[in-house]
Order: C-alpha cells, then structure tokens, then sequence
C-alpha cells in the first residue's frame, strides 16, 4: 500500500508538469490558433538558460536560494522574451495561414532549438537538476515521504490552471483574449488588438513552458531530447481537454501521469507505460472525437 | 501506353541511367551517402503518397522504414532467409504496421492525427526498438549484423560491394516513382485527391473511405519500408538511432520544405538529407582567414532544417520543387508571349 501511494506521489508529479505545459499549448492554441509542438523545446531552452545562470553563478558565498531565485527569473526573462521574439519573427506572418501550416512551422521552431541547445550544452552530457525547494524538504503523508518540490509541482499547475481561468474571466486583457480565441475577426472589429494578444499569448505560453520545464528537472534525465519530447504528453493532456477547456486539460495532465507511472510497478521498463498511455489516449480521442480542432474557427 | 505515360518511363530511365553511374568515382564514405540517400527518399517518397496525394499528416515514417529494417535485419540473420523474400516479408510487416496506424485515422484528421502518430513514433522509439521484451526483433542492444547478401544474382555488401546496393536501391526507387506519379492519374489516385480535398464530399461521390485511407496509409508505409529494409545491407547493421522520432520530425519537415505533393521533391530531399551532414561533417571543419576556428557538427543540419522549413513555410508555400516548377512555367509563358507579342501589335 505504501508502494501504491509512493507510485501515486510520483505519478501526480509528472501529471502536474504534463498539466503545467498543456496549459501553455492550451493558452496559445486558443488565441493564435497554433497547435504548438515546440512548446517542450521552447521549455527546454529557457531551463537550460536558468540552468546556466544558476551553475554560473552558485558559488559558496552566496546562499544557495538567492541563486535558484536569479536562475529561475533569468531562465523565466527569457522565456518570455523567447516567445516574443518566435511570435514577431514568425507567427505574426502566417496568422491567416492553415492550422496545419502552422503546427508544422513550429515542427521547424523544435527542431531548430533542440539542435541549438544540444550545440551549447551538448547531447548525451548529464545535467544536474534545479531544485526550487531543497532537496531535503520532505513531507510524510499516507506513510510516504513526500519531497517538497513534487508538492511545489502540483500545487503550482493546480494554482496557475485556477490563476489563468481567473485571469482569462475577471480581467480585461484576459477577455480580450477570450474575444480573439472566439473569432479575431469580429474581436478586431471590436477594437481588440489582435497582435498584442497575440504576442502576449506567447509570452505568456513560453513562460509556463519555462516554468513546467525547471520545476520538472529534479524528476526527469535532463538533457535536451528528454524535456523537447515531454510535448508528445503535453500535447496528449491538451487534446483530452479538447484544446479549449482549462480544467479537462489539467485533469487529463494529472490522469496522463498517474498513467504512466502505475505500470512501472508492475512492468520494470521506460516505454511499456508510454504505450499503455498512447492506446488510453487514443481511445480517448475516438470516443470524443475533438471537433475543436477539425472544424476550427481559423 | 499512352504518350504521357511513355514519356514518363523514358523520363525514368534517363534519371536511372545517368544517376546509376555518378557516385562510382566517390569515396565509399559518399557511395553510402548515396545509398542513404535513396533509402531516405523512399521515406520521403512514402510522404508525397500520404500527406501530397491523401492530405493525411504522419510523423511517424521513420519508424516504418525502422520496423522493415529490423525485420529485413532479423529474417536474414534468424532464419538465414534470401535477401530479397525478407525485404518482401518485411514491407508486408510494415504495411501492416501502416493499416494498423491508419486505423484512428478514420476518426481523426488533421493535426490530432499528427499528434497520435507521434505518440506512434514516440513509442516504438523508446519501447519497441530499445526494450527488452522485443528483442526477438531488433537483436538486443547489438543489432543485426547483415553481412553480405545476393540480390538478384548480384553480391552486395556495405564495404566492396555498395555500389551494387546503390544500383538496386535506385532502379527500384526510379520504379516506385514512376508507379506514384502514374498513381496520381489513375482511379485509385483521383479517389485519394477527394478525400485530401474534402473527406465529406469524397464520401458523397461514392469514395469509400475507410477503404482507401487504410491502403494509402499500408501503401505508404510500405514504400518508407521498401527502403528501409534495405537499411541493414548498406549500413552492415542496424540500430534505432537512424529511426527515432528526430528522424521522422526531420522527414515530415523536408518533405515539406522541398514540395510535398511533387514525386521529383523526394529524391532531391533524399540527397539533401543524406549528403548535407555527411558534408557539413567532413568540410565543416578548420579555421578563417587563419583566425577563426569553426566546426560544425550534424546539429547544424537540424538547425537548417528547421530555420530552412520555416522560411520555406513562410515564402514558399509550395516548396522548394513548387516554386522551381511554378516559376518554370511562368519562364516558358513569358518567352511564349513574347514571340507572339509582335503579331498582336500589328494586328
């Protein structure tokens, strides 16, 4: 029993970063219409920009909170700045675009930034992990130490999905992005700035990319393939969540997790949980069938 | 035969003729670039059927041109079968494998497909070619080691005798093309362009759906197989590398950067995929002007690839073959216009 509620702590974990980093595909699907397979490559460059902040500068003298915070601001600065720059050099020219034309511009933006992070960090290199939270920081809860950066994990993509839906219905910004996800054409007309919300969609993308990536580190082997390829799972939680919906999505992140953690107790393999979730997924989609992104607006 | 059709076969066999003898003169390093070459434009050619004739979005081709080397590997080395049978076993696998994929295909369209074959291709990359449990079929870590074999009564191996590999590779690549681009003409094509132009209005004139997406999918999967199958002869061996996920991103990405819906765009993607690497490796490499050391490794490549795909996307839309050929015509147009220009003042 304890083994099924460490299995469990463990599956939640990566649910919530699964959960984390479909939100961002989430946010920027519904205001620019771009399914964004580069979400876990954008992640992966921001977390190993704070990671070099973070290597860079620790050092005895300081404490070591004061250089994670640096690390973490730096790695999330640009993130942001990263998804300005991908929406001003790019997207702004294909807004009117296919939606297919789209998803495979951002099939180019991945492989481009997987290639360069591996040119500046190197491939097969083992990183060591950012631990927002010492790693020392344990919790018993159900009779299993818990760390405080898997609660770190949950509670951030719980709170951030609960934030964005906040932010989305209570602001103004947020409903303008409402507006655009609905129809750009009508919000134009209503004097929504349609580029602005744009661009601060992928800004605001990027950053929980960069957020879902650095959180993830202590948990995963951190190099540059194994973040890029978290966007298959991501992509997954956001496809269960239609493209639309905030809470499906989180929900489907933290069922996806819990999906491919439980077979590994049965199953001492890394791809056998993958396949479990890919036939869940995918029976998943053919019983709902996402008309969403079939018979989109754009 | 029609004249069209005749023409094509001639078309085919001058670009057999002339391309059989080019790499005689290179390395063995360039010959097998060559035969990598051909291999890859099978996977590339594989996409020109499903995604330019059929408008289905896979990204998963390497992993079908992965499953037919690996079975080509294992019959060849566990059953010590004939060369050739265990290329047809394995593009009958991979075909299969294609039907199989092609199933959620019936439901779903678009980029959720592209999602799902991804997942596809993410699973056979991490699970099937790199676990325990199947190494009945990729022979455990190792891989097959395929040394030499008779194909059609000739010897073939990856060191001596490659060039006999790259011969048959393209005599059987310039085939298959020339059967796509007939393919495109026939019944079978006009249903597959119906159904990439409208699912609904294809169903309605009669197509059957579920029929003719299972067989471009099996069909497609088949040709990036027919290729791959011939993997473990050039290479000697076979390992999952060549078939991870970064390969079938890379694949989708040049079959789109060089014109998704032209036959001709596979080999020139098959040559640019093969060559440019194995180049930027080799040349990529020294110092100018006497100061600045450069190198470049294959990651530059990917790094092209991609910045390359999204100007491509952005610029030419049609790709790199579209826009040679619109402007091609456009050229001939111009010039016919000209010659005529004269007459039409006078009159």
């Amino acid at each position: 029993m304890t083994a099924f509620a460490a299995y469990t702590i463990i599956g939640l974990s990566l649910g919530g970063i699964f959960s984390l980093a479909a939100l961002g595909i989430v946010l920027i699907y519904r205001t620019t219409g771009v399914v964004n397979f580069a979400h876990g490559a954008m992640g992966m460059f921001s977390t190993f920009v704070a990671w070099q902040v973070f290597y860079g500068i620790s050092h005895p003298f300081w404490p070591a909170w004061l250089a994670t915070a640096v690390a973490v601001v730096a790695g999330l600065l640009f993130a942001a700045a990263l998804g300005l720059f991908l929406d001003t050099a790019v997207f702004r020219w294909v807004r009117s675009r296919e939606p297919v034309v789209k998803a495979v511009i951002t099939i180019g933006v991945l492989l481009a930034l997987q290639s360069m992070a591996s040119l500046i960090w190197k491939n097969n290199q083992y990183h060591l992990p950012i631990y927002i939270a010492p790693q020392t920081w344990t919790f018993m809860l159900a009779g299993v130490p818990v760390g405080a950066n898997s609660l770190l994990i949950i509670g951030v993509s719980i709170g951030l999905a609960f934030g964005l839906a906040a932010f989305l219905r209570h602001t103004a910004f947020g409903r303008s992005m409402r507006a655009v996800s609905d129809s750009p054409a009508s919000a134009s007309l209503w004097g929504v700035p349609v580029g602005r919300v744009g661009a601060v969609s992928w800004m605001l993308g990027s950053l929980i990319a960069a957020l879902a990536g650095i959180l993830i580190t202590p948990f995963i082997n951190f190099d540059t393939t194994s973040l890029t390829l978290l966007i298959v799972d991501a992509l997954a939680a956001a496809l269960i969540g239609g493209m639309v919906s905030l809470p499906l999505t989180v929900l489907g992140g933290f069922a996806l997790g819990l999906l491919e953690t439980y077979p590994t107790i049965w199953v001492q393999s890394l791809g056998f949980p993958r396949l479990v979730a890919l036939v869940v997924i995918i029976a998943v989609l053919i019983v709902r069938n996402p008309r969403a992104l079939a018979v989109s607006s754009r | 035969m029609t004249w069209r059709a005749g023409g094509r076969a001639a078309i085919a066999l001058v670009a057999f003729a002339v391309l059989a003898r080019l790499p005689a003169g290179l390395d063995v390093g360039f010959q097998f670039d060559a035969a990598l070459a051909v291999i890859w434009g099978f996977a590339l050619l594989s996409l020109v059927l499903l995604t330019g004739y059929v408008g289905q979005i896979s990204l998963c081709q390497a992993t079908f041109s992965g499953v037919a080397g690996y079975a080509a590997g294992m019959l060849v080395s566990t059953f010590h079968m004939d060369y050739l049978a265990a290329v047809g076993l394995a593009m009958l696998a991979s075909f299969a494998l294609g039907v199989a994929v092609g199933l959620p295909a019936l439901r779903l369209r678009g980029i959720t497909l592209a999602i799902v074959t991804l997942g596809i291709a993410l699973v056979f990359d991490k699970y099937v070619f790199q676990d325990h449990a199947f190494e009945w079929l990729t022979g455990g870590s190792g891989g097959w080691r395929v040394g030499s074999a008779s194909v059609f009564g000739v010897q073939v191996d990856s060191s001596k005798h490659l060039m006999a590999a790259y011969t048959i590779l393209l005599a059987l690549f310039c085939l298959v093309a020339l059967l796509m681009v007939n393919l495109h003409e026939s019944g079978a094509g006009r249903r597959f362009r119906a159904i990439r132009d409208s699912e609904v209005a294809a169903a309605t004139m009669g197509v059957d759906l579920t029929r003719y997406k299972l067989l471009a999918f099996g069909l497609s999967a088949g040709v990036a197989g027919l290729g791959g199958a011939f993997y473990p002869l050039v290479a000697g061996s076979v390992s999952p590398q060549p078939f991870w996920l970064f390969t079938s991103l890379q694949l989708a990405a040049i079959a789109v950067l060089m014109g998704v819906r032209y036959v001709p765009a596979a080999a020139l993607g098959g040559v640019f995929m093969a060559f440019v690497p194995d180049v930027l490796t080799r040349f990529g490499h020294g110092t100018l002007f006497g100061r600045i050391q450069y190198d470049i490794s294959y990651d530059w490549f990917q790094v092209a690839v991609g910045v390359l795909l999204i100007a491509q996307l952005i610029l030419l839309p049609d790709g790199v073959w579209g826009d040679v050929r619109t402007r091609a015509a456009r050229l001939r147009a111009s010039i016919r216009k000209q010659s005529r220009a004269p007459q039409v003042k006078v009159a």
